[in-house]
């Protein structure tokens, strides 16, 4: 499974709560895939899934967060993905 | 009053002349205020909306990030951000970064929309037949009929 964090250079906020999510998803899925990805960088891959607000969160190719989410959300997807 | 001319700051401009500095109408000016964009500093004794040289900043403001794609709404958040102590320059570029995203995401729709006509205008040969027989016609109306093939 693969993680795309989508952020904004300086955002503090992304940079708070990186580590947590990270570990968070790490927890779910063992061995997950984890990336961080500069929007202004990676404009293309960024509008190609459709991300508009920052930080935005991807899994698998698909937008799921368009804004950071707990880790309690993201662990509760990843669980419903790991499932499904 | 003609362009380029340095107003002083304690001036107060009407509606009219400050229209006219700005190169904006009076109607919008009156549209920007009832939007909360922009508020006089005065009214005269004759009821007449008085502003100060700071709108005409305000306005150039308004008037450069709707060109940027901002839309009313953002642009107050904007001016209010402009006016938070906490926020800082990265703050602005990120909601510059976000609006980048939306118009690149509206030019990639657009772009499919172009290419799907394209299809469309290849389907038909341009010849006389009844409208009947119109394949543009046919393909709106048929289901998935406008999506690129073997998708």
């Amino acid at each position: 499974m693969k993680i795309e964090l989508f952020y904004t250079p300086g955002c503090e906020k992304c940079a708070a709560a990186r580590d947590d999510l990270k570990a968070a998803a790490e927890e779910v899925i063992p061995g997950v895939t984890w990336r961080e990805l500069n929007a202004l960088e990676e404009l293309d891959s960024a509008v190609e899934l459709g991300v508009v607000t920052l930080p935005s969160l991807a899994i698998d190719g698909q937008l799921v967060f368009s804004s950071l989410p707990t880790c309690r959300q993201l662990q509760r997807e990843l669980a419903k993905r790991k499932t499904g | 009053m003609p362009r380029g001319l340095v107003v002083p700051s304690n001036v107060h401009l009407t509606i009219g002349k400050i229209a006219s500095v700005a190169q904006v109408s009076a109607d919008t000016l009156r549209y920007y205020e009832r939007e909360r964009l922009i508020t006089p500093a005065a009214k005269s004794r004759g009821g007449y909306r008085l502003y100060e040289r700071e709108a005409l900043r305000r306005i150039r403001f308004i008037k450069q990030a709707q060109q940027c794609g901002f839309n009313l709404a953002e642009i107050r958040a904007l001016l209010a951000l402009r006016a938070t102590d906490a926020a800082c320059c990265r703050d602005v570029r990120r909601v510059a970064l976000e609006k980048k995203l939306q118009l690149e995401s509206k030019i990639k729709a657009m772009k499919a929309m172009s290419h799907a006509l394209t299809r469309l205008i290849k389907e038909c040969s341009a010849d006389s037949r009844p409208l009947d027989d119109c394949p543009i016609l046919a393909a709106l109306e048929r289901e998935n009929g406008v999506k690129r093939r073997g998708r």
